[in-house]
């Protein structure tokens, strides 16, 4: 082998190698080129690896950035509370109003159903007064809510739930029914409460409010569309007693013209 | 001139009080049962002469197998009481003596008359066996359902309250 044999030899191993080792390094990059150039193929192999560490740092908020988040809303809760209240008000607030009239629904349902059960004295009232006003029903019903005013007056026997006087603006009720119901509710409410002294005082029924006030062998029944409250309840007593003892009604009571003409001069109007 | 008065019906479930009621204020029976419960109250009145009415404000107890089990405010200012019995039904009249003695000797002042109903449903030789016992109590055989001395029933009572 001369020289120029043996370079040769060698040159054909190293080149050899080379052009292999070339052509793997450029397929390498090819590959890499190609996973870098599309995307797609990228991201299939990235996402997996983000959405894990994402996954761990959700975990981890607590731990980490709890504390900070914590401290950072009692802050500024404290430095607005004002804000916060007005914020949170609307939904507590709607929270708590419908919780209560929920239970208040339920309470009046039970109380309705009783009294409907017991007393046959269903919508005596705005029934009637439908009828004889041709308005439906519910627009009463709105009409009702706006103001208070009396709608009738009766003074009843004690026991037997006679009427001995009776006035209403509009005469839509039967008053001997009602005082017959009313009587017949007293009895069984007071008889339930036993003790003597206590008196049967107010009635609600649909949006009418029926007022008692006792004396000694009559009661006096109002009734009454509209707010009724305390202080209403209050001046409406004053009234009444204000028209039995200017009146004198304990000693005309036999005489139901002569009562009748007094209630209705006492009482047409609103004014108490 | 017209007179309110307080009548209360008494007497044990089923017998017909709620029917007799009907018959009289509405005119109208049905055989379907339905327990009244509590009070109901109707009015109907009548005349009973020119110029003379009685307004009968009638109070419909729910039934009670024994008189004084009757809530007693129901019972208090009442004008006259009807008691009712079930013809059909010997166990209503059974103690008829005791319950009518219990309301003359509580209420003396208050006039009574006593019913028996659905004489409809009875014949002459069923009432037969009961004439004594039936002879001074009762006043009246009365039908709901075919509304037999109803009206005769209310009328006599106007005249003996006004
Ligand atoms: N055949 C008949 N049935 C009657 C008469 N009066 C009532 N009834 C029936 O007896 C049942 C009880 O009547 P009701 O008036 O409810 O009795 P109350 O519990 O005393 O009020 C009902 O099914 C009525 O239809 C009657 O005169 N004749
Ligand atoms: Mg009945």
């Amino acid at each position: 082998m001369n020289q120029d044999e043996k370079l040769s030899i060698i040159k054909d191993i190293l080149l050899t190698d080379e052009r292999e080792f070339t052509s793997s390094i450029e397929k390498k990059i090819k590959s890499l080129e190609k996973t870098i150039n599309e995307k797609e193929k990228l991201s299939n192999k990235v996402d997996p690896i983000i959405d894990d560490k994402l996954n761990n740092f959700i975990k981890e908020i607590p731990k980490t950035l709890g504390p900070t988040i914590t401290k950072t809303l009692k802050e500024e809760i404290k430095n607005s509370q004002d804000a916060v209240v007005e914020a949170l008000f609307p939904i507590i607030g709607k929270m708590i109003k419908r919780y209560i009239q929920h239970e208040m629904k339920l309470l009046s349902d039970k109380i309705n159903t009783q009294v409907n059960n017991t007393f046959s004295f269903k919508g005596i009232f705005r029934k009637a007064k439908s009828k004889a006003s041709g308005v439906n029903e519910s627009d009463l019903i709105l009409q009702e809510l706006s103001n208070t005013k009396i709608e009738q007056v009766i003074i009843i026997e004690k026991g037997s739930g006679i009427v001995l006087a009776e006035f209403s603006k509009n005469k839509t009720t039967d008053e001997d029914m009602v005082a017959g119901m009313l009587t017949a509710i007293k009895s069984f409410v007071e008889d339930a409460f036993k003790k003597e002294s206590q008196n049967l005082q107010h009635i609600d029924y649909d949006l009418y409010h029926i007022h008692l006030q006792n004396f000694s062998s009559f009661y006096i029944a109002v009734v009454i569309s509209g707010a009724y409250n305390i202080i209403y309840q209050d001046k409406l007593e004053d009234k009444i007693l204000d028209f039995t003892s200017k009146q004198k009604v304990s000693d005309i009571l036999n005489n139901k013209e002569l009562i009748t003409q007094k209630l209705e001069d006492f009482f047409n109007n609103d004014n108490i | 001139m017209i007179t309110s008065k307080k009548i209360v019906l008494i007497g044990h479930f089923g017998v017909g009080k709620t029917s007799l009621i009907r018959r009289f204020v509405e005119n109208t029976f049905s055989e379907d049962y339905k327990v009244t419960i509590g009070v109901h109250i109707s009015k109907k009145t009548i005349e009973i002469a020119e110029d003379e009415s009685v307004s009968f404000i009638i109070w419909d107890l729910e039934g009670q197998d024994d008189i004084k089990k009757t809530r007693v405010s129901y019972l208090l200012g009442t004008h006259a009481f009807i008691y009712v019995f079930d013809l059909s039904r010997p166990s209503t009249f059974e103690n008829l003596k005791n319950e009518v003695n219990y309301l003359h000797e509580n209420y003396s002042k208050t006039p009574l008359k006593v019913v028996g109903n659905k004489v409809d449903l009875v014949n002459k030789e069923y009432l037969a066996q009961y004439n004594d016992k039936f002879d001074d109590l009762v006043d009246l055989f009365v039908s709901a359902k075919n509304g037999s001395r109803v009206e005769s029933l209310f009328s006599k009572l106007a005249k003996e309250l006004i």
